[in-house]
């Protein structure tokens, strides 16, 4: 029997933040559109330079580098949707993207788990994917689903087992970092035809898109960008990643590496336009730095200053964003470090108003599962929604009547007022139990006992096996095909 | 040989927010006004009954209650200055509350301490005082001491221990929240003319200022009012904080909690400017949200960190700087929840325009100081810092002449503008700690290492030796007239 379902609690931004002024945002503009002008990006795709090359891009076939006019970048850009709709297997939980609303995913793609059970250091694997897609079903602050972890026990095709475990295990949109190329995008699109029943649905109510990471500094990757292309023709989502790191493969100063990356998704998104115009896409620049002393790459330097800016760049090109929060650089849960990196992040995220976030949930900056850090961001993420609520002024919540009934030096305990708003007035996240001994409990172990109370209690709504033997016929052949390949 | 102290870094804000529309804040405002008019305020001081009585205040000496007509709280309140300065004992440490920066301070008057040495915890005393102010002197973030616990091996005149503890071991402003009453205000002023030298400085820069507490529900503490109203007098900025506590000293709803809160601060800044009209005041609303399991006061519940910033909001209404609330975990130990719940509400404090906030380096709702927690929350507070420092945009911070060098599949590491630039970028000396055999070290040992290596390194510039024997002299003097 399926569990009943909490609705989606999305932010919901009650007041808003501009971190960059138009003047600056005209300015990134101006320097992303000099940067596709005069330096170009390699795209390594002869499927891609003929289409640039067929729509009046400068081509050099030889360096593999594509220029582009920024009258040629502005007008392909202008078929792109600022809003689209991501759907899900139950469209109660359909995303529409509009302005003020952001939803959040987890985090993805990390490659060891702390099991389950054993609690011991391993390689994550298929069943992680499902179990994780269920948790993160049950939690009302996620709004789709990222396979957290890599299905390292299906080899080449572990992004397709990867986005059948996930809908197996969650009625959620399902967006998947790791399918690349054209022949799993292929089985991708088909897989996402069988959950929507239709090529139709698909287009209308997509329950499946893909985020494809640039190369850094201006290079497109060759399956990335050709799986890309597939998504497009089909009508899913797709977005492009920039990850430049400051400092090794982009310039050491935050502007310039923003408009560096910038031109990395910009150019990606172009491609997409000419391709298949109006296909929905999406902008997401996620940051870093790189240690001056070992190279080693910092999600979160003490400087991380408008780390959201990249949001309003994107809405600057009348984009959708995808958002980066949490990825935090600690090695376990519940430490210092673990919180201190990470708890601006949501906040600040809505604030600015990113359409889509991603991701609550590893540690090991991205790489590491830990069951139960994914309900301590959920904690984090929920004092932002709770802070950009804004506050309700009203004759009831005034009361003046009962501060006048009171008077100074009594007390509210006995009053309907109070009694009636009690409830309300206090919520408790994990940092608020009561344990047996009146004092409040070690909020990580909260976390932990609330992991395992989702895994025994909640039972996602199933697929209806007819599809999830067609998952399953897809993902067969998928294996017989790339795998022999 | 004295340390030079490192140059103070407030948090100023490249961009702001709004979190109340005005129409709320009005909202706030008239209801505030009806609660003093028609409610009224509990106030059992004479002194200061006599000066509402003589001001138009409608008094009850009887019940000891004044109301408080709406244009007599207007008036009253439009001599208190929107900004002024909070002197140092240098004066590039002064304080100039302008609406343009956020100065912080550590948090107060805890009780216990995890001794710096045993790490045994321990009721607090003068030398953690002293040994905390040499601490906060070095760093950065902390740009005026609270002293940061009570001196209990003092009872009697604990106040003034803290306060030559403070003066003695850094060169920062002093704010006490525990001076109270006459007798020992007196005393505290002398003590500040001791620190400023004459009566001028203490005037136009003052080295010290006082935090008095109202008590919940709309009620006055005799001798905080009086020690203020002695403040006031000697020209030294004093600022009035509720801590309302929603559900149990306020109604259950934050909009009644805010303007129970609002009303008691307002009518203890009416009084000042009565009494002295101009005197330097700041308006401080902390509302708590009560455990309902344990009547806990709890200042960081899921929602509750949203209250500081408007109590932020509405000081700035009444056209009064304000004391917010930054930090303040009710975590027992410093860990995830002590920087889960800090961060959101101290940058939002600075982008409503908070002018000072207090405080960092407590645990256990303002109870029990660890050393490092101050070190760990410096962190998180230059972390807040940067992040409202706006984004650099120009040729430079562009770069797209290097990018045009380096090109696509290049990279930045060979180039001038990459080893100019990376090491400006920051970061955190205690996250970012390489561990031997690779790796980063664990932060908060990181942490209790620093706060160890600033206790053998810094030394801040210590007072004359001439002030240091009147500070002690005056002690002598306060402590024997309390003995008698």
């Amino acid at each position: 029997m399926p569990t009943q379902y909490p609705p989606l609690e999305p932010l919901r931004t009650s007041y808003r933040l501009k971190f960059l002024t138009d003047e600056q945002l005209d300015s990134l503009q101006k320097a992303t559109l000099e940067i596709l002008e005069k330096t170009g990006v390699r795209f390594p795709s002869q499927k891609a330079l003929s289409i640039f090359a067929d729509h009046g891009a400068q081509v050099d076939w030889e360096s593999q580098i594509v220029r582009m006019r920024p009258d040629f970048v502005l007008k392909a850009l202008s078929t792109i949707p600022r809003f689209f709709r991501m759907g899900a297997r139950n469209p109660a939980y359909d995303l529409q993207l509009e302005e003020g609303v952001t939803y959040f995913t987890t985090d993805g793609c990390g490659v060891e788990t702390i099991d389950f059970d054993t609690r011991e250091r391993r390689p994550s694997c298929k069943a992680d994917v499902g179990t994780m897609a269920k948790i993160s079903d049950y939690l009302p602050s996620i709004g789709f689903i990222w396979p957290m972890v890599s299905a390292q026990d299906h080899g080449v095709t572990a992004p397709l087992h990867e986005i059948e475990a996930a809908w197996n295990n969650s009625v959620k949109h399902v967006q998947s970092e790791t399918v690349m190329g054209e022949i799993p995008c292929r089985y991708a699109v088909e897989m996402s035809a069988i959950i929507s029943g239709s090529q139709e649905e698909m287009r209308r109510r997509p329950p499946f898109s893909l985020v494809v990471c640039t190369i850094a500094p201006l290079v497109q990757d060759t399956a990335g960008i050709e799986g890309a292309l597939i998504l497009a023709e089909a009508g899913l989502p797709v977005g492009f990643l920039a990850m430049p790191t400051l400092g090794t493969t982009a310039p050491a100063t935050l502007a310039g590496a923003f408009a560096m990356g910038d031109a990395e998704i910009i150019s990606a998104a172009v491609l997409m336009q000419l391709h298949a115009p109006g296909a929905p896409v999406f902008h997401s620049l996620m940051q870093a730095w790189a240690d001056p002393r070992s190279g080693g790459y910092i999600s979160y330097s003490l400087d991380s200053r408008t780390r959201y800016a990249p949001v309003e760049m994107a809405h600057h090109w009348g984009m959708a964003s995808l958002g980066a929060c949490y990825g935090t650089d600690a090695h376990e849960p519940g430490t210092w470090q673990g919180a201190g990196e990470v708890a601006l992040d949501p906040f600040l995220a809505g604030l600015v108003g990113a359409d889509i976030v991603t991701g609550l949930g590893l540690s090991e900056t991205y790489t590491l599962l830990y069951p139960e850090q994914i309900i301590m961001d959920d904690d984090l993420y929920q004092r932002a929604r709770y802070q950009l609520m804004g506050l309700e002024v009203n004759e009831e919540t005034l009361a003046l009547d009962t501060v006048h009934a009171v008077g100074p030096g009594g007390h509210y305990l006995g009053q309907r007022h109070t009694r009636n708003h009690f409830r309300e007035s206090l919520v408790r996240g994990i940092t608020h139990q009561i344990g047996k001994d009146g004092k409040y409990r070690e909020p990580r172990q909260v976390a932990i006992e609330k992991i395992e109370w989702i895994r025994k209690n909640h039972q996602p709504e199933p697929l209806e096996t007819e599809k999830q033997a067609e998952l399953r016929r897809i993902l067969a052949a998928a294996d017989k095909e790339i795998r022999k390949g | 040989m004295a340390c030079e102290t490192p140059k103070l870094q407030p948090i100023v804000p490249a961009y702001h927010v709004k979190i109340l529309e005005d129409s709320q804040l009005d909202q706030l405002q008239a209801a505030t006004l009806e609660i003093l008019e028609q409610v009224g305020i509990h106030c059992p001081s004479e002194k200061a009954l006599k000066i509402y009585a003589e001001h138009g205040g409608i008094v009850d000496f009887s019940r000891q209650m004044v109301r408080l007509p709406s244009q007599v709280v207007m008036d009253a309140m439009s001599h208190a200055p929107r900004y002024y300065t909070m002197g140092a004992r240098q004066p590039d440490f002064d304080l100039k509350l302008d609406g343009k920066a956020l100065y912080c301070a550590t948090d107060g008057c805890g009780v216990e301490t995890i001794d710096f040495v045993t790490r045994q915890r321990r009721r607090s005393n003068k030398d953690d005082v002293a040994t905390m102010a040499r601490v906060s002197d070095y760093l950065s973030a902390l740009s005026f001491y609270w002293p940061i616990v009570s001196a209990q091996d003092h009872p009697e005149t604990a106040p003034l221990h803290e306060l030559d503890a403070s003066f003695n071991n850094t060169i920062k402003h002093v704010q006490s929240e525990t001076i109270m009453g006459e007798w020992t205000a007196r005393y505290a002023i002398e003590m500040v003319d001791v620190v400023a030298g004459s009566e001028q400085v203490r005037r136009q820069r003052p080295p010290l200022s006082l935090l008095v507490c109202t008590i919940a529900p709309l009620a006055q503490d005799r001798d905080g009012l009086e020690s203020a109203l002695l403040f006031a007098e000697a020209g030294l900025p004093i600022g009035f904080m509720s801590m309302v506590n929603t559900g149990s000293t306020a109604p259950a709803t934050i909009a009644g909690t805010l303007v129970t809160g609002d009303a008691e601060i307002v009518s203890a800044l009416v009084l000042i400017q009565m009494a002295h009209p101009g005197a330097s005041v700041f308006h401080s609303l902390l509302p708590g949200i009560m455990h309902p399991h344990t009547g806990d006061y709890q200042s960081s519940t899921l929602e509750g960190s949203l209250l500081y910033p408007i109590g932020a909001e509405m000081a700035h209404r009444w056209g009064v700087p304000t004391l917010a609330g930054i930090f303040g975990t009710d975590a027992q130990v410093p860990g995830w929840e002590s920087a889960a719940e800090a961060a959101s509400s101290l940058l939002l404090c600075a982008l409503v325009g908070a002018e000072t906030g207090s405080g960092l380096g407590l645990v256990e709702s303002c109870m029990l100081l660890y050393p490092e927690s101050v070190l760990l929350d410096s962190d998180l507070y230059h972390r807040v810092r940067n992040e409202a420092a706006g984004l650099d945009t120009s040729s430079e911070a562009m770069a797209l002449d290097v990018i045009k060098e380096v090109g696509p599949r290049g990279h930045f590491l060979a180039h001038r503008h990459t080893r100019a630039n990376l090491r400006r970028r920051q970061f955190s000396d205690l996250t970012a700690q390489p561990r031997q055999g690779g790796g980063y070290r664990d932060p908060q040992e990181v942490a209790r290492e620093k706060v160890d290596w600033i206790l053998s390194n810094h030394h801040p510039q210590p007072l004359d030796e001439i002030q240091k024997e009147e500070l002690t002299r005056i002690l002598k003097a306060a402590d024997r007239e309390k003995r008698q």
